[in-house]
């Protein structure tokens, strides 16, 4: 080798070169000097036993301090304030949207429709959700059209004015019956069932005609809002050279920002997506929402546009918890072990697909539970119905089939006369037990968590 | 238009606003205290609370111009130059925020509470933060931030056994 060539660290181990490393790192919130604190959180890299170990949030200061910034914490020389006008019927075709009387209005310095958007339709798998509903309305929190005025106040005065004809068509809401022949279509001429799923192991006819006995019960849960304390936010600021930057509360800005550019119609690299600390999103804040129709009311004003949802819009118009219809049936030997589980799942995904088929295909995986059972049969659909769309929530579908696959559970050992806890320890996986799918598990430690649960928890006491 | 005027973290401020503008809306708007945050517009979820003379209020539903000649404290005025409140650096300590967005109002809350009651129990702790929703944390770990405060204020440390 060249000795000329300095070879810097040689000499230094790997640890040193780490520390390096950490040396050269900022930390991730800056220290004030009048705030001294000792972290109690790991070093960068620092190796240490985290199980046990209590852990800061680097954020977690400035949210206690009240210095976090939010998107509504955040505004701009000669911003505008937008709203959206909520359709308020849940299917219906729009005859005529006429906003003249809202434009006169002193403080309105843009109004928009659907018709204005280059591609008026999106979604995370399906584009099957229009920006702002223009010929036709899907469900009630459905956005018809959208002000931008100098204060949040007038947009909404604005709204009333906005003259919007609707003529109602047949709507379904009932997913049992959206999903028959002759049910309302919601998005015409497409089918109601969007999606579908199955999932076959062994034979599940002949493993009911071996069992002792038969189970059968229906499960079924509500639709539920995320509810994020925050609720979604947004400042679109158009610049005079074809740009657009957008202060999102949008937990995926990857996604929206590819999302964005396809509506707008417009190469993404004109597309800034500045994705602040989000004050909840649990799945919720996962796709778009009003973002292309504040990036236009910005391009028609050349102002920054602002838009909060309402906490009434939070409810109708974002995405919520899909509500299922669950029917089990179980073939079972007289000692309890599980022969034989037949399962339909019947998602309501209301008006739009947002994430149903990730949603669709985890409830189907787990619809099972953590049991082993040779003959299994799933079959699972999600259909459109006229209300606010179900999208992603925590566990995407996990939580629906374990309230249903674990009530079924305790019904059939309450029916045998076995302990709920005993019937569990029988029939749970074990190491390399093989999923619905096929899959091999590792790490496996259901019956070892049940057991040391019920001990603390005092299940024997409990049950005497 | 309206003039109002009132102390805010120990300062004089006025401001001239419409007539039904909210207390949020002029601390927020016009005095640029973005510390408390509008999660309903309704008073359902305390991510507004104030201490307005002392006793905890929820400034989305309290007009400007009943705040009139008041003393109004934000979760701005709990820190000054020597360091946190207790209240601040035992959330801090004890990661007992998430996303953060409840965590003024539920501060100042307890701000109110540990004024009242400096040796709070359990049940004392939920009650006072009984108007503030959080959605993220499950509001154990508050609780036990708001013991240590309340240990700390009296004296002693933090992680003393209640
Ligand atoms: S914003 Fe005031 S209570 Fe929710
Ligand atoms: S920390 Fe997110 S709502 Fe409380």
């Amino acid at each position: 080798m060249d000795e000329k060539v300095k070879v810097a660290d040689r000499g230094k181990t790997l640890e040193d070169l780490k520390q390096t490393d950490a040396d050269l790192r900022l930390p991730s919130v800056v220290e004030p000097a009048h705030f001294p604190i000792e972290t109690l959180a790991p070093e960068a890299r620092q190796q240490t036993p985290a199980v046990g170990q209590r852990a800061t949030r680097p954020d977690g200061r400035l949210h206690g301090l009240g210095q976090t910034k939010y998107i509504d914490d955040i505004t701009f020389p000669n911003m505008l304030h937008a709203k959206i006008k909520r359709a308020g019927i849940a299917a219906a075709l729009i005859k005529s949207i006429d906003t003249s009387e809202a434009e006169k209005m002193p403080g309105v310095m843009a109004v928009l429709t659907g018709n204005e958007i280059p591609v008026n339709s999106f979604g995370p798998s399906y584009q099957d959700q229009p920006v702002l509903a223009y010929e036709r309305v899907f469900h009630a929190g459905d956005g018809v059209a959208a002000v931008a005025a100098l204060t949040e106040q007038i947009a909404v005065e604005a709204l009333d004015k906005i003259k919007v004809e609707y003529e109602p068509i047949e709507a379904v809401f009932d997913p049992m019956l959206a999903m028959q022949e002759d049910a309302p279509k919601v998005h015409p001429p497409h089918d109601n069932v969007y999606a579908t799923k199955a999932i076959k192991k062994g034979d599940v006819e002949k493993g009911f005609a071996e069992a002792d006995k038969i189970f059968e019960g229906r499960f079924s849960t509500q639709m539920i809002e995320h509810v994020p304390l925050e609720p979604h936010a947004s400042i679109a600021e158009w610049d005079g050279n074809g740009r657009v930057t957008l202060w999102s509360s949008l937990g995926r800005i990857t996604l929206g920002r590819a999302d964005i550019s396809r509506t707008l119609n417009m190469p993404i690299n004109k597309i800034r997506i500045v994705g602040t600390v989000v004050g909840g999103n649990f799945g919720g804040k996962n796709e778009i929402t009003t973002e292309p129709v504040l990036a236009l009311l910005s391009k028609k004003t050349g102002r920054p546009v602002k838009m909060i949802y309402s906490r009434e819009e939070e409810f109708i118009a974002s995405t919520t918890r899909h509500p299922f219809i669950m029917d089990y049936k179980t073939g079972v030997m007289n000692d309890g072990r599980i022969v034989a589980r037949k399962v339909r799942l019947v998602l309501d995904g209301g008006a739009y697909c947002s994430w149903s088929e990730t949603t669709l295909g985890k409830a189907c995986i787990l619809s099972a539970g953590p049991y082993n059972i040779d003959n299994l049969h799933v079959e699972a659909f999600c259909t459109y119905t006229n209300k606010t769309m179900a999208g992603a929530m925590r566990g995407f579908g996990a939580p629906q089939v374990c309230f249903a696959y674990e009530s079924h559970m305790d019904d059939i050992a309450h029916d045998l006369g076995i302990d709920p806890l005993e019937i569990r320890m029988l029939n749970a996986f074990e190491e390399g037990s093989l999923s619905p799918t096929g899959q091999v598990l590792q790490s496996v430690v259901v019956k070892e968590s049940l057991q040391t649960a019920a001990e603390r928890f005092g299940w024997k006491e409990f049950s005497k | 238009m309206t003039d109002v005027s009132m102390t805010v973290n120990g300062e004089e401020r006025t401001a001239s606003v419409p007539p039904e503008t909210t207390l949020l809306t002029v601390l927020r708007e016009n005095f640029f205290l973005t510390g408390s945050k509008l999660g309903c517009d309704v008073g359902d979820c305390g991510a507004c609370t104030v201490l307005v003379d002392g006793i905890p209020v929820n400034a989305c539903l309290m007009l400007a111009g009943q705040a009139e000649g008041r003393d109004i404290v934000t979760i701005e005025g709990l820190a000054n130059q020597d360091g946190m409140h207790p209240l601040q650096q035992a959330f801090e300590n004890l990661a007992s925020l998430q996303c953060g967005f409840c965590g003024p109002g539920v501060i100042i809350s307890a701000k109110a509470l540990l004024e009242e009651n400096p040796d709070p129990s359990v049940d004392d702790i939920r009650d006072a933060l009984s108007g503030n929703l959080c959605r993220c944390t499950g509001y154990t770990k508050m609780i036990e931030a708001v013991q240590d405060a309340a240990r700390i204020m009296r004296g002693e440390s933090a992680d003393e056994a209640a």
